[in-house]
């Protein structure tokens, strides 16, 4: 299989996520789509990593996937933390750091 | 030990008097810290006559010493020692000064009494004896900048010394800041010598001076002495830097006899005498001096006769002897300048302790309008201020008569155009007689006015509320001011001791110095100068007892005219102040001399403060400080405006700039 | 050796702001302690006859040829010192009185002495260029978190005028710090040590205006009129022990700059803007004087007293002679003793009145005759009366001057007067006159004394001998200044 697919796949998650990131309100929304471009970008690597015949990009992904984690635990203790506190689930109200 | 070494000791006793005094502030009693201050300065005296002995054994070509302890500063080739120079010449000035100085220390013993500030006087006096030493005793010209800037300080702190009296805090300041103007001449006179010589030190510059300073250069010789004249004139309270002296009466009375008659302010005739070699190399700074001290002479004489505070009186009389040892040493009669430096400090001080002792008991009065019929309350005063009076107007036999007709006479001999300061010295005289004896008919005889009447009947001194003589208003004693109690001298025995020596000395000092038979002094000091074509140069005897015989004639008329004006025809002064009112006018406000310099100096740089205040700073200073700022606030605004808050924003942001970049790389590429 | 002295603040600041609150003070106290000792060690080991000593010259980013390189010479081994011994009492005082946020208040303290410090050992043009810059933060924060509000000032807009003026030069002395190291090397190997910048030197073209972003820098830094306009806002808003080091040491860097960076690597330029650069220092005397005794603020009063000053040394040391430039030095020791005891009197005199003006004020000597004495001491250095070391430090600055330019040198000397007047107008009104109600004349004590005394007594010592400073700072001034003379000729 040509790796153009591959890459387009890689694309297009990254594009809806992207997309997702910019259209969508709900923090844990964006933070699914947030996971939605590393996810994009991982799939990009893997392809390349195979096509080269090494182990550098796989080594990123496993990277990739640790951040992502980290990222995750991070990004929904913020909303629960939020949620608590009766702040609305809102990125766009959330503007206090306006300069 | 060598002349040097004893040098040093005069200078080190009354330093260690000082911080000792000033250290065990308040641990010792009063009387301890009065008893060391004297004993200070006398231990200092005796190692001055010990430096004379030493000086005498010399052979008189190499009567001068040189002494240093170490290198005070050197770069540059400008190297300034921290050294001494002991010859005839200053050690005869460490003699007067602490001599006279012991004599008032021992006055002040028992003046200042009550005072609460006892011990911060006496580490100030000690402090200012050994400032005037350190002047005296110089040996380069930087150091005596230092001594001359010490004596300026000393002289401030014991001026503001009742410090709550906001006169005194004023006077203390106009004093200081105007000695701060010669200080400043002093300094550039010392860096012009440097630059022209390449040295610093007495002995050096003076031998060098002749062969820099000819014909072709003397030009620069000329504003050497003239920067030195104005730290001259400035000490020495001379036109037009006189205005200071009057304003520090507000000092202690031992503070007015000691540093503005007897010593400091005679510095300015030091200072000449001392740097004679060089304004004989320009004589035109040297006639300087003499025009100066003469017009001085006058004018002070014209203000003296019309104030009627009595220390004032003095204090203006001062000016105008200064005036005559200046044009004593501008004329190059420098032994004569010198000896009338010397009477005049006996006389001067005599008078001040005397007018103390007055004014103690007219409970700090000091207007003379008010004083009557002293003679009978305070006998021993009374006989003081005649004494005193009598010298100071050069009548026959008293020192004052031989020193100042020596500077007449000399004035006399050398002719020309030199003539105008003989006939300005007797016009001075006569003047001279007017005021010394118009104090003495005005508060000795007549009935007792109600404070002499007081200590005559009581034997006690009026004890009135102690009250600030400018603004009327009780004062506080606590500290900074004189005690309740006043003490004159009859009651008060270290009042007595000073006054009746420094009496005796005004009466029989000039002896030392009589035309032909003893001439101490100019023997003294000849090995000083030497060099000097002026100072060979003397009358003959017979002219100088011809002198002599005019000043006596002057004299005696010009108190027999106050006798007529003050006792015989009591109206007259009236009329005459009715008749001449301008010039009355004129003189009682000291020939407007403050109004001058307020107007020349103070209200311009004030007025240049007020513009640089509301005006420069403000829009000036102000609009280049807030106009940066504003600059750097609107750029960062703009910026700033970018920083939505808004996350998704943000990352739109994020992704347009990643697009743009690789935009750029992409149509590089191709 | 410099290194300790250099990181010891900095290590102590950051413990001070670790440790327990009640531990702090003393914590900084001892990193002052110890950096003074290690400065005395140095200075005293210091060796006249020899250039630059105690070497530490490690690469740092050898890339951009920048290395950590640290010295001492004949100019900055007393500024080193008067900057260690200056924050001693500053930390002490903020001790004596207690502060909010202590820690954090000592470890800016120390940082800044740190900064400072580096400023003075750095032998690299980047490296010195990074300290000056660094020196400013910790005070921005100082003056901005621990200042006070006046009218119609606060303190943080104060702060804010402050460090936009100062970053401003300083950038400027950045790129003049790049453009000197890229235009010397000439497509070689960079290079940023001091020493081989000049050996190499400039072509004159560039000099001239690679001086200006220098000169701006120091100026600012100085004050120098006209420059001076952040200086009355700032000094009013700032805590005094802060003020007290900032006024002290942080002025001298400027000077220290000119000597030190401007004088041997662009001495075209400084001979062709020497008369700029005198007159630009006349007017810093003359302006400084006159605001000086139209203020009412003591600490204004201070202030324009240090730009005047500060004129006086940039006058001496553009003479470029060398009496002038070693009075220069000699003056910034001197100025840096005298305004630390003098900053923090100021203190004690708010203490006890309860207002930094003179206007009520007065009396204070009633029952403070020591406070009164010291003060009076302090009064005298700042008019520099003949006898002090200022005396010597200003007489040979006007014989510098003198030897350059005649009228220059008369015109200045009219600012010893003017100082002659505010200094003692600001001793007279405050411990002078009757004390007005509501003043507490309370002698000072002890612990405050020992604050203060120390200093003073240097200032008695040095009067007596201003050759200890001189003697060992002659050599490497006179160096310096002879480079320009070369230049001149």
């Amino acid at each position: 299989m040509a790796i153009e697919w591959y890459l387009v796949l890689s694309a297009m998650l990254f594009s809806i996520g992207f997309a997702g990131v910019l259209v969508r309100r709900n923090p844990v929304v964006v933070l699914l789509c947030l996971e939605l471009m590393l996810s994009g970008g991982a799939l990009a690597m893997l392809s390349f990593s195979r096509l080269h015949g090494d182990g550098d990009g796989q080594v990123f992904v496993l990277m990739v996937l640790v951040v992502a984690a980290a990222e995750v635990v991070v990004g929904l203790g913020l909303v629960v933390a939020m949620f608590r506190r009766r702040i609305p689930l809102d990125v766009d109200e959330m503007k206090e750091l306006r300069g | 030990m060598n002349a040097a070494s004893w040098g040093w000791l005069v200078l080190l006793f009354p330093l260690l008097g000082s911080i000792f005094i000033g250290l065990t502030f308040r641990r010792i009693p009063p009387k301890a810290a009065g008893l060391v201050g004297i004993a200070a300065i006398a231990a200092a005296f005796i190692c001055g006559i010990a430096a004379v002995i030493s000086l005498q054994g010399e052979p008189a070509e190499s009567r001068h010493v040189a002494d240093s302890l170490w290198t005070y500063a050197s770069v540059g080739g400008l190297s300034i020692d921290l050294g001494i120079y002991v010859d005839p010449l200053s050690a005869f000035m460490v003699l007067v000064v602490t001599g006279v100085s012991s004599l008032i220390h021992i006055y002040s013993y028992s003046y200042m009494k009550s005072d609460a500030g006892y011990h911060r006087f006496f580490s100030y006096l000690n402090f200012f004896v050994f400032s005037m030493l350190l002047l005296v005793l110089a040996g380069n010209f930087v150091l005596l900048v230092v001594g001359w800037a010490f004596v300026g300080f000393a002289s401030y702190a014991l001026i503001s010394y009742w410090y709550r009296r906001e006169a005194a805090t004023r006077a203390g300041m106009k004093a200081f800041v105007i000695n701060v103007v010669g200080d400043i001449g002093l300094v550039l006179a010392a860096i012009l010598i440097f630059r022209e010589l390449g040295v610093i030190d007495y002995g050096a510059v003076f031998e060098k001076a002749p062969e820099v300073f000819t014909t072709t250069n003397e030009w620069t010789a000329v504003a050497i002495c003239l920067l030195l004249l104005v730290g001259a004139f400035a000490k020495s309270a001379q036109m037009p830097f006189h205005t200071w002296l009057a304003d520090a009466m507000e000092g202690p009375t031992p503070v007015s006899s000691l540093i503005h008659a007897a010593t400091m302010v005679t510095a300015g005739v030091y200072l000449v005498a001392r740097a004679h070699p060089l304004f004989e190399l320009a004589p035109a700074a040297a006639d300087v001096a003499a025009i100066v001290g003469l017009v001085t002479l006058l004018v002070a004489g014209t203000i003296a006769i019309v104030v009627t505070d009595l220390k004032r009186i003095i204090a203006y009389s001062t000016m105008s002897q200064i005036g005559y040892m200046f044009v004593a040493v501008g004329i190059g009669a420098y032994s004569a300048g010198m000896f009338h430096l010397m009477t005049h400090a006996f006389f001067k001080a005599l008078l001040f302790m005397a007018a103390g002792s007055v004014i103690a008991a007219m409970a700090n009065i000091q207007n003379i309008d008010r004083m009557k019929g002293f003679y009978k309350a305070m006998p021993f005063t009374a006989a003081m201020l005649i004494i005193g009076a009598l010298a100071l107007s050069g009548f026959p036999g008293t020192s004052g008569w031989f020193s100042k007709d020596e500077i007449i006479d000399f004035a006399a001999f050398r002719g020309g155009w030199y003539e105008i300061f003989a006939i300005g010295g007797y016009i001075g005289a006569f003047m001279t007689a007017i005021y010394s004896f118009r104090i003495i008919f005005r508060i000795l005889p007549g009935p007792p006015c109600e404070e002499a009447a007081h200590l005559i009947e009581t034997g006690h001194v009026v004890h009135g509320e102690p009250v600030n003589p400018a603004t009327g208003e009780k004062e506080d004693i606590e500290v900074g001011y004189p005690g309740e109690d006043h003490h004159i001298a009859e009651q008060a025995m270290g009042m007595k001791i000073g006054m009746s020596v420094l009496g005796f000395l005004a009466l029989v000092g000039g002896l030392v110095q009589i035309p032909g038979v003893t001439e101490v002094i100019t023997h003294f000091l000849e090995p000083t100068f030497e060099d000097s074509p002026l100072a060979a140069m003397h009358p003959t005897v017979a002219e100088a007892w011809k002198g002599l015989a005019k000043g006596a004639v002057i004299s005696v008329v010009g108190i027999a005219f106050t006798w007529w004006l003050y006792i015989g025809r009591p109206s007259v002064p009236e009329t005459l102040r009715r008749t001449f009112s301008p010039i009355y006018t004129l003189f009682i406000n000291k020939w407007y001399g403050d109004e001058i310099i307020d107007f020349l100096i103070v209200k311009p740089v004030k007025g240049f403060g007020r513009f640089a205040n509301n005006w420069f700073e403000r829009y000036a200073i102000g609009g280049l400080t807030n106009g940066t700022i504003a600059i750097v606030r609107s750029a960062s605004g703009a910026v700033r405006d970018l920083q939505t808050g808004m996350l998704r924003g943000y990352a739109l942001l994020m992704a347009v700039g990643t697009v743009a970049i690789l935009l750029y790389f992409l149509i590089r590429g191709l | 050796m410099l290194s300790a002295i250099l990181w010891t603040p900095l290590a102590f600041g950051l413990i001070s702001l670790l440790a327990p609150r009640r531990f702090a003070p003393w914590v900084a106290g001892t990193g002052t302690l110890i950096t003074l000792v290690l400065a005395a060690i140095v200075a005293i080991g210091f060796d006249s006859s020899q250039g630059l000593q105690y070497v530490v010259d490690v690469t740092w980013i050898p890339g951009l040829g920048i290395n950590y390189s640290l010295g001492i010479d004949g100019i900055s081994v007393f500024l080193v010192l008067l900057t260690a011994l200056a924050w001693v009492p500053a930390v002490a005082f903020t001790a004596s009185r207690g502060t909010d946020r202590a820690g954090l208040f000592y470890f800016m303290l120390l940082a800044g002495q740190t900064a400072t410090l580096g400023a003075f050992l750095a032998q690299d043009l980047l490296l010195f260029v990074l300290f000056f810059d660094l020196m400013i933060v910790p005070f921005y924060f100082l003056f901005g978190i621990w200042g006070s509000d006046r009218e119609g000032v606060t303190a943080g807009s104060a702060t804010v005028k402050m460090i936009v003026f100062t970053l401003i030069g300083s950038l400027l002395m950045l790129v003049g710090a790049v453009a000197v190291g890229v235009i010397a090397a000439d497509g070689g190997q960079l290079t940023f040590n001091m020493a081989e910048l000049a050996e190499k030197g400039l072509p004159s073209g560039s000099q001239n205006w690679i001086f200006w972003f220098f000169a701006a820098a120091f100026l600012v830094k100085m004050p120098a009129f006209p420059l001076h306009g952040w200086m009355p806002d700032a000094y009013r808003a700032a805590p005094l022990p802060a003020l007290a080091v900032f006024s002290a040491v942080l002025s001298k860097v400027g000077a220290y700059g000119f000597l030190k960076v401007v004088l041997p690597i662009m001495p075209d330029a400084v001979e062709l803007f020497q008369t700029t650069m005198l007159i630009i220092a006349l007017g810093s005397i003359i302006y400084g004087s006159v605001m000086a005794f139209t203020k009412i603020d003591l600490r204004l009063i201070l202030g324009f007293s240090s730009v005047a000053q500060l004129g006086f040394i940039t006058l001496g040391i553009f003479a470029l002679d060398s009496t002038g430039a070693n009075g220069a030095l000699l003056q910034m020791i001197n100025h840096g003793l005298v305004v630390v005891p003098a900053f923090l009197i100021v203190a004690l005199i708010a203490e006890r009145t309860g207002s930094e003006d003179i206007g009520p004020m007065g009396g204070l000597a009633k029952k403070a005759p020591v406070f009164a004495v010291i003060f009076l001491i302090v009064t005298m250095g700042t008019l520099a009366i003949p006898g002090s070391a200022n005396f010597i430090g200003e007489f040979y600055i006007l014989n510098g001057v003198f030897n350059t330019d005649v009228a220059i040198a008369i015109i200045a000397s009219s600012g010893v007067a003017l100082a002659a007047f505010y200094a003692l107008r600001m001793y007279q009104r405050t411990m002078h006159n009757p004390l007005p109600e509501g003043s507490d004349s309370r002698e000072i004590s002890v612990r405050d004394g020992l604050m203060i005394v120390p200093i003073v007594l240097i200032m008695i010592v040095l009067a007596f001998c201003p050759q200890i400073i001189l003697g060992d700072t002659r050599d490497s001034v006179d160096a310096t200044v002879a480079v320009s003379k070369e230049a001149a000729q």
